[in-house]
């Protein structure tokens, strides 16, 4: 970093990624959108933060550009150190593969392989064994061990979401995004997904960064960043379901 | 990834085989020519090593002309050098060898064997000697000038038992023989289908040939030397003016071998290429499967790359799958055709070739070769879907609509009209004197450019299409309309087989009917009188002169003449040395031999200077173009070599030029009065005697011919007809080629159908929950596939009609031949392509049925 690091609202230190002045604008003239309009902030590690905000507040659009799925229109984004404005799309790929995990609300998983082969895949594109001890305890803890060979078609919607984590996790990336994961589930179901991915920050190590509308889903987070209009509306450390309902009310008022 | 690549694939296998339709079948063709290719090849090299299996020396003349098709003829042996090489050392026995035209006739009088496209009939000799190609069955060998033998297959078509009396006609005519035995050729009881009749050598020399002349001698040896160092000996011994050869039996066997794979080749080799192209019109269907499958995996791909795979790893991944539809299309395929090869030999056998096949051969290179251009074709064809894949964004992953990857319609809009205007200048440069060359170049650019439109256009043509169908068939046909035109890429793909294989045929049906009405007028004119007697003899054998000269001679026959061919070399001498003999050039050239004492009045071939009375034995006439071209004129000298070697110093006498001189040179048939190999007439024009009764006259000519065992009797009208629908066999072919791409074309019709129904099962899920009946799901699909092979017939027409007239005008020197639409063809063409849209629909319209709704709408 030769630079001078831009200000952020946490040190950035400790961040497995962040944004700076980060603008995302679609179309031009009269149906302009300015999904991100000047967003800074980081996401520590070792740290499950929620991000939450109005449907159109620009969520999802931060995590992408975060991901290195799409591009700012200005500002900068950095996985670790490493600035994804400067890296082509080949160095990109091997970025998501190896340092970024995916969960997205649906469509995760590869139809035509099985759960263990959906798990690995990332391992496998990138040509590398892995850590198995590792892998036998991430599917140890999404507890899946008797459905390994079963195809996507034929595990529930919360059993695939596990898998879907389990397969963000494999690689041992710096930062796992997962775009309301729970989205599609019931609330049973979306707490098992949500405990795992808890555990998964605790007792594995690994820093999560998930989009939710669900005041609950958010309760399990250490940290909620809080959007609107595409700029960030505010924080909360260690929430509760109910912390975040009021702070919602009163955003909303 | 490999593994998972394999796992992939493997997990689609009923899509895999599906896919694989299109590369099966053109594969298939392939292997089935080459299959059908090698048996033949295999079953005649096993024939002629047996057959010649006791020919240890071969003696020949060294005058040869070559001809088409690989063909040659060789000048014949004097029967003398038989004795010359019998007294040699290490000569056990030496045999005259004839092999020509002759013609058993039937007892109920029809000659046996076909007249025309036929295998070939043959006179030859019967001979005791070792040497000789034939084995006695039954009877004994003729002796003497009454008797002959026939092979085992002829005389079992004709019934003909030891003791019958057989008619044969040959040059010197019809004459009537006592059947003495029945021999067979090798171990088959007749090669190809072919009738042989066989004499004695001097019987067989002076009714075949030419009184004391042989085609070539075969010799056997005692085996105290090798067969070159009695070739060697015989060689040395051969009187050198006669300019004689010796060759080994282990030559001669493969120089035969050699020429009849040359022959078969020409057959073969335009197979194969029918099979390309076939497979060419299938890539096209390789390549619209592709990239239909790569759209419908488009989330899938993207998620691949959101999670860390490659451009690389995704194209790859597509093109390991269409390497495995190659491979496993191209092995079904080969399968397929091997029994397809068994088809086309119960093909030939019904057109009355009887091809001895023994055995199947299938050489590890037709296999080879077939996988090659299989996988070749597939994965080229998969290459752009393939390269698309990768390029997906990976934030498609995360969007549920297919992202539209329309590309810029402009840019194709521009590429195509610039690919249609060059390559319709090229045309229009053709019609202009440009080399036919650029009208090809010219047809192939107007049709790239055309697929390249497609898209473009595709979308607006399919909805006018589809007006009538979505009046006429309510919500299901608005539908099938809609679902048309909403991919107008896929749709003009799918299109795209129809659209070549109609507008092909309706150029060349146009231009068939253009020519057959210019032949028509052109014979009309030419020929002024009332009788033809022709033979479709393929250059081998025709009317014997005698027979010209018997109708001649009739009793009511008011003129009669006979018009026949024959090859010559031709030298130049003002030519530079060089150009004649470093070329060494064996090549014959077609002269027309005529009766110019009974031409003149009753056919006119063109003659633009000279009097064709003045052609005399040594006068030629000479086509006018050519002679401008060669800088010929009339006094000019000419050397033409006979195929006996004989060298005539002719002189350039006249002119011809139009469309009823067959050949570019015509010579009196007086020039070839003495030759060993004698020449035969074609066609015999006759002219009935005015106040003679039409119906008598032609049945004294009838008498004759009949006799003869020779020829078809027409009238005038008759003839013509027949001369004009000469070019129907050159339509045949062109509607083979349709057939392939009809077929062809139905295959990609239902995968495509199919793939847009397993994308749309949602859409119809959804459309059966809201009340769909089963039969309106199949309405739409059916009419879908309607408008589409519609689509490719009707602009198919449109550009083959546009073509059409192109070529006439190109092909017309001074406007002689006009542009004639062929009304009907084309309309069968359009009824054609709407039923395949009707019956490629059958299937996908059913599956379209069984779409299950409550999975349709819940899958994710
Ligand atoms: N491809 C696009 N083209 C144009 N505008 C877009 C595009 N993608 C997103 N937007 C706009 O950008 C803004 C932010 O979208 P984004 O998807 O980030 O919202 P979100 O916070 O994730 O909403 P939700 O909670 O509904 O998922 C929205 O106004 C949206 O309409
Ligand atoms: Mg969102």
């Amino acid at each position: 970093m030769t630079t001078l690091p831009p200000p952020t609202l946490q040190p950035t230190t400790n961040s497995a990624a962040r944004a700076a002045a980060a603008h995302k604008v679609y179309g031009s003239g009269d149906s302009e959108v300015r999904a991100l309009d000047g967003i800074d902030v980081a996401f520590e590690k070792g740290k499950f933060t929620a991000i939450m905000g109005p449907s159109g507040s620009g969520k999802s659009t931060l995590m992408h550009c975060i991901a290195g799925l799409d591009s700012l229109t200005s500002g900068s984004v950095f996985i670790g150190d490493t600035n994804l404005s400067s890296l082509n799309d080949k160095e990109l790929t091997e970025l998501r593969r190896e340092k970024v995990g995916f969960v997205f609300q649906a469509f995760n998983l590869i139809p035509t392989l099985n759960a263990y082969e959906n798990i690995t895949l990332p391992l496998t594109l990138g040509k590398k064994k892995g850590d198995s001890a590792w892998i036998d305890r991430v599917i140890d803890t999404i507890s899946l061990r008797d459905r390994l060979d079963h195809r996507p078609s034929e595990l529930s919607g919360g059993q695939q979401q596990r898998v879907a984590i389990a397969r963000a996790l494999a690689s041992q990336p710096d930062i796992i995004f997962a775009d309301e994961p729970t989205g599609n589930l019931d609330s049973k179901t979306g707490s098992e997904v949500l405990t795992f991915m808890r555990r998964a920050v605790t007792d594995l190590g690994q820093t999560i960064v998930m989009v939710t509308h669900d005041a609950v889903a958010a309760s399990y987070a250490d940290r909620i960043v809080f959007l609107a209009d595409g700029r960030v509306a505010g924080e909360m450390f260690s929430p509760t379901a109910q912390k975040v309902l009021d702070y919602l009310k009163r955003l909303g008022e | 990834m490999f593994r998972l690549a394999i796992k992939m694939t493997l997990a689609r296998t009923g899509r895999l085989v599906l896919t694989s339709l299109a590369v099966i079948l053109g594969t298939a063709f392939l292997s089935g020519t080459f299959v059908f290719r090698d048996t033949i090849n295999q079953t005649f090299d096993r024939l002629f090593a047996d057959v010649f299996r006791d020919v240890d020396a071969y003696v020949r003349s060294t005058t040869f002309l070559e001809l088409d098709f690989g063909g040659e003829q060789r000048a014949a042996t004097p029967v003398s050098v038989l004795d010359t090489v019998r007294g040699i050392e290490g000569v056990t026995s030496a045999t005259g060898d004839i092999q020509a035209f002759a013609r058993v006739i039937g007892k109920d009088g029809e000659p046996l064997g076909s007249e025309g496209n036929g295998p070939p009939t043959f006179g030859g000799i019967a001979s005791a000697d070792s040497a000789g190609l034939w084995s006695i069955e039954t009877g004994r060998l003729p002796v003497g000038p009454n008797e002959v033998v026939l092979d085992t297959a002829t005389a079992d078509n004709g019934d003909f038992v030891v003791g019958d009396k057989v008619r044969v006609v040959a040059v010197r005519g019809a004459r009537e023989f006592t059947l003495v035995g029945i021999a067979s050729y090798g171990d088959i009881s007749s090669p190809g289908g072919a009738t042989f009749a066989l004499f004695d050598q001097p019987t067989a020399s002076e009714f075949l040939l030419q009184p004391g002349f042989v085609d070539a001698i075969l010799v056997e040896g005692d085996d105290s030397v090798s067969d070159e160092v009695l070739a060697q000996r015989i060689n040395e011994a051969l009187p050198a003016d006669l300019r004689l050869e010796t060759l080994t039996g282990a030559e001669i066997t493969a120089e035969v071998q050699g020429q009849i794979k040359d022959v078969l080749n020409i057959f073969s080799t335009f197979l194969i290429v029918f099979s390309y192209i076939a497979l060419g019109i299938g890539s096209f269907v390789i390549y619209n499967v592709f990239s239909i499958t790569a759209a419908q995996r488009q989330r899938e791909n993207a998620l691949l790359r959101a999670i860390g795979a490659s451009r690389r790893q995704v194209s790859r991944a597509l093109l390991f799958e269409s390497s495995a539809m190659g491979i496993v299309g191209s092995v079904i395929g080969f399968g397929i055709g091997i029994l397809l090869s068994q088809l086309l030999n119960a093909l030939l056998k019904a057109t009355g070739f009887e091809v001895p096949t023994q055995g199947l051969a299938i050489a590890p290179n037709s296999f080879i070769n077939t996988l090659v251009a299989g996988v070749l074709v597939t994965v080229s064809a998969a290459w752009f879907p393939a390269r698309r894949a990768g390029r997906v964004p990976p934030l498609a992953a995360l969007r549920d609509t297919a992202l539209d990857t329309a590309g810029s319609i402009s840019r194709r809009v521009i590429i195509g009209m610039v690919l249609v205007v060059a390559g319709g200048a090229g045309m229009v440069a053709a019609m202009n004197d440009a080399p036919i060359q650029i009208l090809g170049l010219g047809v192939l650019g107007v049709f790239s450019g055309i697929l390249v439109l497609g898209p473009a256009i595709a979308r607006p043509i399919a909805l006018s299409i589809g007006l009538p169908v979505a009046k006429l068939r309510g919500a299901s046909g608005v539908m099938a309309r809609q679902n048309a035109a909403r991919n107008p890429k896929r749709t003009s793909r799918t299109a795209a087989p129809v659209l070549l294989g109609v507008a092909l045929v309706t150029a060349f049906t146009a231009l068939a009917a253009s020519i057959r009405s210019e032949i028509r007028d052109t014979f009309g004119d030419a020929f002024s009188g009332d009788i033809a007697l022709t033979v479709d003899s393929q250059g081998f054998g025709g009317i014997p002169l005698t027979i010209t000269d018997q109708i001649s001679a009739l009793d009511g026959v008011a003129q009669a003449t006979g018009v026949g061919f024959t090859s010559v070399r031709l030298i130049d001498p003002n030519e530079p040395a060089s150009a004649t003999q470093a070329g060494a050039s064996q090549r014959g050239v077609f002269v027309q031999t005529i009766n110019p004492s009974t031409i003149v009045g009753l056919f006119d071939l063109g003659v633009t200077e000279g009097d064709l009375t003045t052609l005399g034995r040594d006068g030629i006439f000479v086509d006018a173009d050519r002679a401008q071209s060669k800088g010929w004129d009339i006094g000019s000298r000419l050397q033409i070599i006979r195929v006996d070697g004989v060298v005539v110093d002719a002189e350039v006498r006249g002119f011809v030029s139009g469309d009823t001189s067959f050949a570019n040179y015509v010579a009196s048939r007086d020039m070839f009065a003495d030759a060993p190999s004698p020449i035969f007439d074609a066609f015999v024009y006759i002219k009935v005697a005015e106040g003679a009764v039409f119906d008598d006259v032609r049945d004294r000519i009838a008498a004759i011919s009949s006799d003869a065992g020779i020829g078809t009797l027409q009238t005038k009208d008759e003839f013509i007809d027949d001369q004009a629908a000469q070019i129907n066999q050159v339509l045949a072919l062109i509607y083979g080629l349709l057939v392939l791409s009809i077929i062809i074309a139905i295959v990609g019709i239902v995968i495509t159908l199919l793939l847009s129904v397993f994308e749309r099962r949602r859409e119809i899920g959804l459309l059966r929950a809201v009340g769909m009946t089963k039969s309106q799901v199949r309405t739409t699909v059916r009419w879908e596939s309607v408008i589409t092979s519609l689509l490719g017939a009707v602009s198919g027409v449109v550009l083959g009609i546009v073509m059409g007239i192109v070529v006439v005008a190109a092909l017309s020197d001074e406007g002689d031949i006009t542009f004639r639409l062929p009304v009907n063809a084309t309309l069968w063409i359009v009824f054609i392509s709407f039923v395949l849209g009707v019956v490629a629909a059958v299937y996908p319209a059913w599956r379209a049925t069984k779409v299950n709704i409550v999975e349709a709408i819940s899958a994710v």
